[in-house]
């Protein structure tokens, strides 16, 4: 990342919320918008520029299951297991997504090209059970669906997804 | 003749012959040479349920149910040619919805001011700027009884006067919208559908403690949601609705959004409030209330979405209307997210005192699959299931506590005998020991050892002593923890203990799971008869738990077999049993 | 803009009613609508409505409950029922312009509630 750029982005997010009161969260919202994740260079940027010290910054982002600390995959899959989504099957999709894949929750793909997460409810409770791929919600799913969903990434990315897991490993 | 329709669906659960009766009609209007004149429609819904082959015909709106093949002939040449309803036939349509909260969702553009305004919109709020003091507008909340619907149903009325009786420099009204129970999306709903009523809900609440400043908190994972809020705000702020002299008074208001970032524990209001500051979302202890200490110290109402949805109607339509509705202690309509296994699921609403079944039966459309409906989950994580037996009970705050679950914010949940309660009970717990914010020993400590003695009993490692140390660790939870998350997370143990010991006493004796579904408890074995030797299992079996051949057949070795179900799914000729 | 006042809120109102067709599609366009395709279908109206000039407007609305239906949308054409149609792929989206809109016929097989008031 160009550092001078980087720094010029983060002065833009802070400067818009810095005059608010409790803009922390609303801050780390935009950064993990932006870049997916918080990175550490850019915690040490808020640190300095909302003059409040980088333990605290921490203590909000580990506290909240929305901010990640690591880049995630190309692509976050995002298995919802809420109770319908539960009752209907969504334990099942994901662990054929874990097959597939060959992680487990939370970790992204060796190739980086899928993040898998849970997630608690989408709110598309009719289409149970449901998974998120990026802002795309697929519904009604049964878990011989997922293999072609997959793939249809994979091809946009000139990749083949293996089927067994054999390719993609998980993160350490 | 008027152009006239005949719609006809069948109804019943096990099979659908509406094609059937299609041709049947078809060929009795042919016959009668009414072609032009009539148009048969094929339906998917026709909003009742198990009655047999259902025949509306329009405009006249005769609804005819249990139809049988000898009765066309004569609705043809009655009903449909001379406009007489068949009497013996006639079923009496009855709408069980009735929509207050939910009334412009489907029905004005979220994201037109305008559109809001044509129904009626910001009027409640200019009626009461021009000539309703704070006061007048508490005696009128008071009329109508509403009660918090995020589902402990404190009084609005009250919470609003004790609110305005403390002073202040400054006060804060905010929009609960962290709407955390899974598998309910009644306040997305509205938010995404009517925002605009949520604002004028705020407003008339900050008119009402004297607050100038409000905030909408509401979940990252809602983002259309969000999006629709900020434009509302957005396009109030334009027409002078927020901000100084609204509507040519001294009332000023202004809102702003803040978001969630996926933590359970702020819907609890004092969680909700650290969110909003920006920190961690720890809970504290109560009092002081938010109505005394809230937001930066001061005074804070925190009213949930749906709430604030009901307030610009019972001001324009009046207290006492609203009071008319519902039962005795809880008044109007609610809201729920009708989900699992039920066959229409959606977001319904219906007047208080609606029953279980009424909902679940004469709505939802009763159970997929032809399967019994076993038990009504309501409540989500902190609420409790209601088994069959008692499904004419009522929707009301007490009813549903006396029943050992709650009303909760909404989520309705149907499940069937493919479910099983110590499965159900083990996923709320999980999801509430995932959530604790590890604040408060009870919450921390009881919870880690609740899912511990769920996951023994659910893996067949169970002792009959352990009901008793569940129920003993609920109780404590119950008293001790902190916050509502920590108070209410064994409600689902101790409510499916209630109704289907039975069922954690099948795992604990019997080592059987009666539902087939915890894994743990599952026996796999290979029945010869029904083999075929094709080997598919053989070369499936992660752990080479499968021995033999093709000549031989094959056979399971229970020491070697991790229970992962691959056999079974993928034998073809249901040669493999589990149980 | 300036501030409005209690008599703009009613100009407003009286403006919006006027401007009221008789001749509308609304698209249930919240999350679980748009996850079911909604989008693609309120696109797919107002591109066909446009070509053939037919004169109904298509409008966005928030959801109307019938989640098990999405996507789903509400028809009101002069001298036909209300009806709302669930389960709309673009082939019935299709069939609601040519048969119900062009024709005045209605589409089997995807009416999930129907208004009876003509």
């Amino acid at each position: 990342m160009d550092r001078e750029k980087l720094k010029a982005d983060i002065k833009e997010i802070v400067e818009e919320w810095k005059t608010k009161e409790g803009n922390l969260i609303m801050i780390l919202h935009k950064i993990e918008n932006r870049y997916g994740y918080v990175p550490r260079e850019v915690s040490f940027e808020i640190s300095k520029l909302l003059d409040v010290p980088l333990a605290r910054i921490y203590e909000v982002i580990t506290f909240y299951n929305y901010f990640k600390l690591e880049p995630p995959g190309k692509h976050t899959v995002a298995v919802c297991m809420g109770t319908a989504c539960y009752l209907k099957g969504g334990a099942e999709l994901l662990s054929e997504l874990e097959h597939i894949l060959g992680v487990k929750e939370d970790e992204t793909t060796k190739d980086g090209l899928f993040h898998l997460e849970i997630v608690r409810c989408l709110g598309c409770c009719g289409l149970a059970p449901v998974i998120k791929i990026d802002g795309k919600v697929f519904g009604e799913l049964k878990k011989n669906d997922i293999i072609d969903i997959l793939s249809h990434y994979t091809k946009q990315n000139g990749q083949m997804v293996s089927g067994v897991g054999s390719e993609v490993s998980g993160k350490p | 003749m008027q152009q006239k329709r005949i719609l006809i669906k069948d109804t019943d659960l096990k099979k659908d012959r509406t094609r059937d009766f299609y041709t049947a009609f078809l060929t009795e209007i042919q016959d009668k040479k009414l072609e032009e004149k009539v148009q048969l429609v094929r339906v998917s819904d026709i909003g009742i349920y198990g009655k047999g082959l259902t025949v509306r015909v329009l405009p006249e709106n005769f609804l005819y149910c249990d139809v049988e093949t000898g009765d066309i002939s004569r609705i043809v040449s009655e009903s449909v040619v001379e406009g007489r309803p068949i009497e013996a036939l006639l079923h009496k349509p009855d709408d069980k919805q009735l929509r207050l909260v939910l009334r412009n969702c489907g029905l004005v553009d979220p994201e037109s001011i305008d559109d809001y305004i044509k129904h009626d919109g910001y009027q409640a709020i200019a009626t009461i700027l021009e000539k309703m003091t704070p006061e007048k507008v508490i005696e009128e909340m008071k009329i109508s009884e509403l009660r918090g619907r995020g589902g402990a149903g404190f009084p609005t009325w009250l919470k609003w006067k004790l609110t305005r009786a403390v002073e202040a420099d400054q006060k804060y009204v905010i929009c609960n919208g962290d709407e955390g129970d899974p598998g309910a999306y009644m306040d997305r709903s509205v938010l995404e559908g009517d925002p605009h009523s949520v604002i004028e809900g705020m407003m008339i609440a900050a008119y009402v403690i004297g607050a100038t400043k409000g905030f909408f908190y509401i979940r990252a994972e809602y983002p259309l949601a969000i999006e629709r809020v900020n434009r509302a705000v957005t396009q109030a702020h334009e027409y002078g609705l927020l901000g100084e002299n609204i509507l040519g008074s001294s009332f000023k208001l202004d809102i702003e959004i803040r978001l969630g970032a996926g933590a359970f524990v702020c819907g609890e209001e004092t969680a909700l409030i650290s969110s909003v500051e920006g920190k961690r979302g720890y809970p504290r202890p109560r009092p002081p209330y938010p109505s005394v200490k809230g937001l930066w110290g001061k005074p804070t109402v925190i009213n949930n979405v749906e709430t604030l949805a009901n307030i610009p109607l019972i001001m324009l339509k009046g207290g006492k209307w609203f009071s008319s509705i519902g039962t005795e202690k809880s008044k109007g309509s609610k809201v729920f997210a009708l989900t699992g296994k039920v066959k229409n699921s959606g977001l319904i609403e219906v007047p208080m005192g609606t029953t279980l079944k009424e909902i679940v039966f004469e709505i939802g459309g009763g159970g997929i699959a032809g399967k019994k409906v076993k038990a009504v989950q309501t409540g989500g994580p902190s609420g409790g299931v209601i088994p069959e037996d008692f499904i004419n009970a009522p929707v009301g705050y007490e009813s549903l506590q006396k029943l050992g679950s709650i009303m909760g914010s909404g989520g309705m949940i149907v499940m069937n005998e493919d479910d099983c309660m110590v499965d159900i009970a083990k996923f709320y717990l999980r999801f509430c020991v995932d959530e604790s914010c590890g604040k408060c020993a009870p919450c921390r400590i009881g919870g880690t050892q609740l899912l511990h003695l769920l996951e023994k009993i659910s893996e067949g490692k169970g002792e009959i002593e352990d009901l008793d140390r569940l129920r003993r660790i609920s109780r404590a939870m119950q008293k001790a923890a902190l916050c509502g998350l920590g108070q209410t997370a064994p409600n689902p143990v101790l409510s499916t203990l209630r109704y289907f010991e039975d069922e954690y006493k099948a795992h604990i004796v019997e080592k059987k799971c009666p539902a087939g579904r915890c894994a743990g408890l599952f026996h796999f074995s290979i029945i010869e008869e029904k083999c075929k030797r094709c080997g598919l299992c053989f070369r499936n079996c992660p752990v080479q738990a499968v021995s033999g051949n093709r000549d031989q057949g094959y056979l399971i070795f229970e020491e070697k077999c991790i229970n992962c179900g691959r056999c079974f799914e993928v034998c073809k000729f249901e040669a493999v049993s589990r149980g | 803009m300036k501030k409005l006042t209690k008599d703009d809120l009613q100009a407003i109102k009286q403006e919006e009613l006027k401007k009221e067709t008789a001749n509308w599609i609304k698209v249930g366009l919240s999350t679980c609508g748009i996850a079911a395709g909604a989008q693609d279908i309120y696109d797919f109206l107002v591109e066909e409505v446009k070509k053939r000039n037919l004169g109904v407007s298509i409008q966005r609305c928030g959801c109307a409950g019938m989640c098990y239906a999405e996507p789903l949308i509400e028809v009101k054409v002069e001298g036909m029922p209300k009806v709302f149609y669930g389960k709309v792929n673009k082939e019935t989206a299709m069939k609601i312009v040519e048969k119900h809109i062009g024709g005045k016929i209605l589409v089997n097989d995807h009416i999930y509630d129907i208004r009876s008031s003509q």
